[in-house]
């Protein structure tokens, strides 16, 4: 599975302006129904499991960077958005630190295993010292889909 | 007199009658019948197949309620097959023609069609001859065939000869408490019979490649498990030479086994635990009769080995809760699988490698097959519930796969709350410390783990880059290296300083001459076959710490592994002469 | 493919890695069951019945055995063709 087969290049926030961890969730859910990934109506409930699971255990494993996920009937397919904030939001992280980069997944409930898969390459991805730097630095759609397109061509084991 | 070499694979000498096991198509009896009995022998077998064909339907639709469409397809086939008229033709006009019962000519037609399977060049299909064996002994069940272990529902001690045996079938003699020894065709030490022979400390010998065609039922035998001997029908020498040897043996048995309620405890009073190492849950019991305080190591992979389709979830859970069960409270270490290298499961798109040791197996393999790695953590997660259940990750090379294996165990965690399954949530995790990059980054590696297992098999091949079944240099493969001592010491050294628990899993743990040694270092814990268990509690009651220590602190200013082996023979020589 | 009286022939080739083991017998079984026709496979000078499972697995069809598969009676068009879809699809396999 690659990286480019979930992240919606629609919903890649380069400059996310939100504060607090809620709106940062809020805003990357928003994107994917922008984009036309999600329904208009179904923004708030997605937004809220998000959310909901997020109280339930910190997404934010360190190092400046959050994987919010969230399983839900409405959402049709298994996708990913992107947000990048330049000042760091409180995501109650492990390490304490402010997150400068979330990647959201969302999938649908009937998909568990395609859902870990995809957890399991972000994951992957991003516990790579010089993606992550990247990722934080991008400050483009554009070049945040090329490091997409750079990391799919050499897997991180 | 004639004496047969094999190999080994379980020490130990024991003399006894012979009862040679027929293969499965050699064992029903010729037998022909009167003509007007013909009729009645074609419905019989007729009425085999309808019934046999109705009990596979049955539990076909079991399993595709319970594992999937994969399994319940192999049933599938068996149900067409029996369902199929040609067969039931071919046999009846067998019947007819040469006046054979349904049985016998069932088996005649079955073994016919097998070797079919066996003379064909493509090994997938060869492997169905083992779906026609099944058949086969589903419908001699039905026409009121014995089956091979009912035969051998044993009355007298005996020692058994057989082509092969299966893990099961010598786990159900053993349970009979009549099996003495056996001996084998087929196998080699890495067998799964062999591996559980030696964990019963059953004496057998293996490989022998035509014993059966040798032995006939009433011989006497001997089986030396420590040379890998045979001796069939021994003369007055031979028999008073081993029959001496059995008896001393015996003797030294007698002595451990009077310490089986005994703490393995060093004279001054330090207490080490030891565990067993186990590949199937059946053996537990004979862990803890032999005073082993937990399992250590469960290598779940021959689950996956023997499977063919591979095991489901529900059916690891079963085979986990199983073990759970039978540990009885006691603490069971569940390795997740350890495949590749030289254990690869049926299909599975195995690819060839050029190094397969140094390739894609165990955790590795694991973090690229996430659906079975899924499966296999959801299993132990649910069966968590049950007992004190622990979770080791093989074969970490270096941190990133530690936090990516723990990392998916979060998330099936996640997915058991959505579903809501019961599970242990702070299960503790482990890792096996058994390459030479894990043992130098120990001290990284203890931080993020509650244990550490030391499993000096790979850590010694991969450290002295020694395959040790090329005969050509096995002989560099030693525990006794300096290099790997040092690192043995090193690992357990960085474990104490991050307050993590380390254990060593191994075959040096349950090999006599380093148990001091072992204990001498720091080790508090040491898994081990069943059978090593009560030599290893021997040495350890007859030692002091501070012997040991002084053991550890002279072996490591040794050199060469000829001097460390010499002087840990000396001095395990002084507590038990037995060595 | 050829009709005469009745019979129709077409060649096809095992395609699918694993060949003509268990399941795609099962599937093949299933399909000229639902025919009235008889159905001949061949391989060489061997011949089997294609509604018979046990005389099916001893074809030996690895991936790449070319096969000849014969009809003969009612449907016996329709038959092959659907048999000859089954196996260009790989049986749903690899």
């Amino acid at each position: 599975m690659k990286l480019a087969d979930f992240v919606v290049p629609g919903a890649i926030l380069p400059n996310i302006t939100s504060t607090d961890r809620n709106g940062v969730i809020r805003d990357l859910v928003n994107a994917l129904a922008d984009a036309g990934e999600l329904a208009a109506e179904d923004v708030e409930v997605i937004a809220k499991a998000a959310i909901q699971r997020e109280n339930q255990g910190s997404t934010g494993f360190g190092k400046g960077v959050a994987v919010p996920h969230v399983k839900h009937v409405k959402i049709p397919r298994i996708m990913a958005a992107i947000g990048r904030s330049a000042a760091g939001v409180d995501f109650a992280a492990l390490d304490r630190s402010p997150v400068y980069t979330v990647v959201m997944l969302l999938s649908p409930p009937d998909q568990p295993e395609a859902h870990l898969q995809a957890m399991e390459r972000i994951f992957s991805h991003l516990q790579r010292d010089q993606f992550r730097r990247f990722l934080r630095q991008a400050e483009t759609v554009e070049s945040v889909v090329e490091l997409i397109r750079e990391a799919d061509e050499a897997p991180a084991g | 007199m004639p004496l047969r070499r094999g190999i080994g694979v379980s020490s130990g000498v024991v003399i006894g009658d012979a009862l040679v096991l027929e293969t499965e198509e050699a064992r029903v009896p010729r037998r022909i019948v009167p003509r007007d009995q013909i009729d009645h022998e074609v419905s019989v077998s007729d009425r085999a197949f309808e019934s046999a064909r109705k009990e596979v339907a049955a539990e076909r639709e079991q399993f595709a309620a319970r594992a999937g469409t994969e399994l319940a397809d192999i049933f599938g086939f068996h149900e067409r097959w029996l369902g199929d008229v040609k067969p039931r033709k071919e046999i009846a006009s067998l019947i007819r023609s040469k006046h054979y019962s349904a049985a016998y000519a069932i088996s005649v037609f079955m073994r016919k069609y097998r070797r079919r399977f066996q003379e064909m060049g493509s090994p997938f299909l060869q492997e169905r001859a083992r779906d026609i064996q099944d058949i086969e002994r589903r419908l001699l069940h039905h026409v009121g065939g014995e089956t091979r272990l009912e035969l051998a529902s044993l009355k007298d001690p005996i020692i058994i000869v057989a082509h092969d045996l299966t893990p099961s079938e010598l786990v159900a003699l053993e349970k009979t408490k009549r099996l003495l020894g056996f001996a084998t065709d087929a196998g080699g030490t890495t067998s799964h019979t062999a591996i559980i022979a030696a964990g019963l400390g059953i004496p057998a010998v293996v490989g022998l490649e035509n014993i059966t065609s040798n032995v006939s039922s009433g011989d006497t035998l001997v089986i030396d498990g420590l040379h890998g001997v045979v001796v069939v029908n021994p003369d007055e020498s031979q028999r008073s030479t081993y029959a001496a040897e059995a008896k001393h043996l015996e003797e030294v048995r007698d002595t451990l086994a009077e310490l089986t309620e005994l703490a393995a405890e060093t004279r001054d009073g330090v207490r080490i635990a030891l565990l067993g190492n186990i590949e199937f849950p059946l053996e537990i019991d004979d862990c803890i009769n032999r005073g082993a305080e937990g399992i250590g190591l469960f290598r779940t992979e021959f689950l996956f080995l023997e499977a063919d389709p591979l095991p489901g979830e529900e059916e690891q859970y079963r085979a986990y809760c199983d073990a759970v069960d039978a540990v009885a409270g006691r603490p069971l270490v569940i390795r997740t699988m350890d495949l590749g290298g030289d254990k690869c499961h049926r299909g599975g798109g195995w690819e060839v490698e050029k190094n397969p040791f140094l390739g894609l197996r165990s955790i590795r393999y694991s973090l690229q097959n996430l659906s079975m790695f899924r499966s296999q953590l959801r299993a132990i997660l649910r069966a968590s519930v049950h007992g004190d259940v622990r979770v080791m990750f093989p074969l970490i090379s270096r941190i990133m796969e530690l936090r990516q294996a723990k990392f998916v165990l979060s998330l099936v965690m996640e997915e058991l709350e959505e579903e809501g399954f019961e599970f242990k949530s702070d299960i503790p995790v482990g890792v096996m410390v058994e390459t030479p990059a894990a043992a130098i980054c120990a001290r990284e590696l203890g931080r993020e783990t509650d244990f550490m297992s030391i499993g000096t098999n790979d850590l010694i091949q991969y450290t002295l880059a020694v395959d040790r079944t090329n005969e050509r240099v096995a002989q560099l493969y030693s525990p006794a290296d300096p290099s790997i001592i040092r690192l043995i010491r090193r690992v357990v050294k960085d474990a104490d300083r991050t307050g993590t628990s380390i254990s060593l899993c191994g075959e040096m743990a349950g090999d006599p001459l380093f148990a001091i040694l072992l204990v001498g270092m720091g080790l508090r814990t040491l898994s081990m076959a069943a059978g090593n268990i009560p030599r290893t509690k021997k040495i350890i009651r007859s030692v002091s710490l501070a012997d040991a220590i002084r053991v550890r602190k002279r072996v490591m200013s040794f050199e060469t592994e000829r001097e460390v082996l010499n002087y840990l023979r000396d001095e395990t020589r002084k507590v038990w002469d037995e060595i | 493919m050829h009709d005469n009286s009745n019979s129709v022939r077409v060649e096809v080739t095992i395609s699918n890695r694993q060949g003509l083991h268990a399941r795609p017998v099962m599937r093949f079984v299933d399909i000229a069951m639902k025919y009235d026709c008889e159905i001949r496979v061949h391989k060489n000078e061997l011949t089997v019945d294609g509604k018979s499972p046990m005389e099916m697995m001893l074809l030996e069809a690895v991936q790449g055995t070319v096969l000849a598969l014969e009809a003969i009676g009612d449907g016996a068009t329709e038959a092959l063709e659907e048999l000859a879809r089954l196996i260009d699809g790989k049986f749903g396999e690899d």
